[in-house]
């Protein structure tokens, strides 16, 4: 029972993890209609420059501000200068994104160097709780709660607010709200900065989780990325998150039980689910 | 609706250069050089490939190093366990080039009734799904360390070999050509140009998608066979992504659309691979030469979505006709 409870937590919080990765890259091909291959390089850029920060001023709040803002300045730069030429071409979107990835993360190692580098949580989210056998780490629950609090503040801002309605309108007409004189490209650029900047938050977040940052994880996590997104339905929030536990859940109990199958599953799962249903598990009608 | 005139040119100067090139080792002895150039024919046989589904029928696959690591472990794997010959070569490239043939049937039926993003993604999976394979059956890949092997008499000269690849290099960029210039190549431009109008003219988009990733993955798997064979050793980086971002790359770079824009892409990525790598010692910045493509690749798909024989084509044809060369305008939509 412990054992089970303990593989419950520990796949929440991955899960929770893959979903503030692709929290970003589901908000972004939802309201634009772009797959954005260099999702997984905003991410790392995230976590270097968050890292960065964190480790030179020794305060953890500094990194994750530090790497917020990387991804607003990465996602105004994609946004204008990559994705806006080629709009509405789906196959152009994604040769161009995958190159921008490519740029992104060489760039990276430029700057930072191609080795790792080690990270550890802050100290006041170091250690653990210990109720009877049950072990809970504290940056785990860290982690838990900040993918609840991102899931619920997306929500809200779709939903419930002015811009989340001009949004979600954009995304069925544009030239329709553009009519009632509202600057869709800048909402989409907003859009877009908005979800880079949750790439770049996630990254950092990953990085004490993970222990150390090192210049290819951004195709290795981007993928995770993709796999829940495709399993939750693109551009669905909420089938993002489901998607998300799911996955970390079934990879938490995998790799206790079936180790040599846990690298594939998440793979499987979603090669079975695009298969079936392609518009994703969670998907609403239309 | 292609000028002819252009195309039977570029084949001649492609002959031409093919024979150039069978001279070359004669003339000028230098083994990497010839290793180097070896190299670029294999890419190119890849290359092309990869264009046959990129640039003829306008699907983007992530997945296209599966073949090409199918290819080079079904070599491996038999030059290991048995006493090298060249028949057991022949063999084995023959035997991986149908194991490729009927893997991309079973992906293509699967995968490519799906749209351009949910296609890529899939190709993506499931390549990383035979990296994982590749990673865990550990007795017969060794996974990640990978293993030797001999090859046999006749290509331990690396002047054989450079040969063979040269005339295959030729042999499929002829067998290609004829492809695309038969009816059926002109079915698959159509679907590229607009899928749609192709399905209301009464064409089975997805059977002739499926005949195209067929023959794309069944070349894949001859080039993975011959790298295999130039290293004398595989491991798993052959079903890695950079082998498609090569593919990709080169194919942009070099041309999308054309035959000839592969080999040049290959040549020039190799080539710039093989200096710029060596001026690593210079300046540290050329050890990720990579950005530098990147950025021309960006640009590419950007400005020249022809690449260079494309945008060379097209100032040619400004000169006689003023006729449009559509090559990778958009292709498909979604909705």
């Amino acid at each position: 029972m412990e054992l089970f409870i303990n593989l419950t937590i520990n796949g929440l919080a991955t899960g929770m993890l893959i979903f503030l990765l692709a929290a970003g890259l589901t908000l972004i091909f939802g309201l634009m209609s772009v797959l954005n291959f260099a999702h997984g390089g905003l991410f790392a850029w995230g976590a270097y420059a968050g890292v960065w920060l964190y480790l030179l001023t020794n305060s953890f709040i500094a990194g994750i501000i530090g790497a917020i803002f990387m991804g607003i300045i990465l996602g105004f730069i994609t946004e204008k200068w990559i994705i806006q030429p080629v709009y509405g071409n789906h196959v152009q979107q994604i040769l161009i994104t995958l190159g921008f990835m490519i740029v992104l993360s060489e760039f990276l190692k430029v700057i930072w160097g191609p080795n790792q580098i080690a990270v550890t949580p802050p100290a006041y989210l170091t250690g653990s709780w210990e109720i009877g056998n049950i072990l809970i780490i504290k940056y785990r629950a860290f982690i838990i709660v900040v993918g609840f609090l991102m899931y619920a503040l997306i929500y809200y801002m779709l939903k419930h607010t002015k811009i989340g309605l001009i949004v979600r309108a954009g995304v069925i007409n544009k030239e329709m709200v553009q009519s009632l004189g509202i600057n869709i490209k800048r909402i989409f650029l907003y859009v877009f900065m908005a979800g880079a900047a949750m790439a770049a938050l996630s990254g950092m977040l990953i990085a004490p989780y993970a222990g150390v940052i090192h210049g290819n994880m951004g195709m290795e996590y981007a993928i995770l990325a993709f796999i829940v997104v495709v399993i939750g339905g693109m551009g669905n929030i909420t089938g993002s998150i489901l998607a998300a536990t799911l996955v970390g859940l079934i990879g938490s109990f995998m790799a206790y039980y079936v180790p040599e199958l846990s690298l594939a599953v998440n793979m499987l799962i979603m090669a079975v689910v695009l298969l079936v249903r392609p518009q994703g598990l969670f998907a609403l009608k239309g | 609706m292609r000028r002819n005139r252009f195309t039977d040119k570029e084949s001649l100067l492609f002959l031409i250069i093919g024979l150039a090139l069978f001279v070359f080792p004669f003339i000028y002895e230098d083994r990497s050089m010839l290793i180097l150039f070896t190299q670029i024919f294999i890419f190119a046989i890849f290359a092309m490939s990869y264009d046959i589904l990129l640039g003829f029928t306008g699907i983007v696959s992530f997945g296209h190093a599966m073949f090409f690591g199918i290819g080079a472990y079904c070599v491996s794997v038999m030059l290991k366990h048995y006493e090298p010959t060249m028949l057991l070569v022949t063999g084995a490239i023959i035997l991986g080039v149908l194991f490729s043939l009927i893997i991309s049937f079973v992906v293509g039926l699967m995968t490519l009734r799906l749209k351009s993003h949910y296609y890529a993604m899939l190709t993506l999976a499931l390549a990383g799904l035979f990296l994982v394979a590749a990673e865990k059956w550990r007795t017969l890949t060794y996974g990640n360390d990978g293993f030797t092997f001999r090859v046999p008499e006749f290509f331990h000269s690396r002047l054989h070999f450079y040969l063979v690849c040269l005339v295959l290099m030729i042999i499929v960029y002829f067998g290609l050509k004829r492809f695309i210039q038969s009816p059926l190549g002109r079915i698959l431009l159509a679907i590229k140009d607009n899928e749609q109008r192709a399905e209301s003219l009464g064409y089975q988009v997805l059977h002739y998608k499926i005949i195209a990733s067929i023959v794309a993955g069944g070349i894949a798997s001859l080039s993975g066979s011959l790298y295999a064979l130039s290293l004398r050793f595989v491991n798993t980086s052959v079903f890695t992504m950079d082998i498609t971002l090569d593919a990709l790359l080169m194919t942009i770079i070099g041309g999308v659309g054309t035959l000839i824009g592969p080999v040049l892409g290959a040549a020039i990525i190799e080539l710039a691979h093989h200096w710029l790598t060596g001026l690593a010692k210079v300046h540290w910045i050329f050890e990720r030469w990579l950005i530098l493509f990147g950025i021309v690749y960006i640009l590419a798909v950007m400005f020249f979505p022809n690449g260079i024989v494309g945008s060379v084509r097209k100032l040619v044809a400004k000169k006689g006709k003023k006729e449009d060369v559509s090559t990778s305008e958009n292709i498909v939509k979604e909705g």
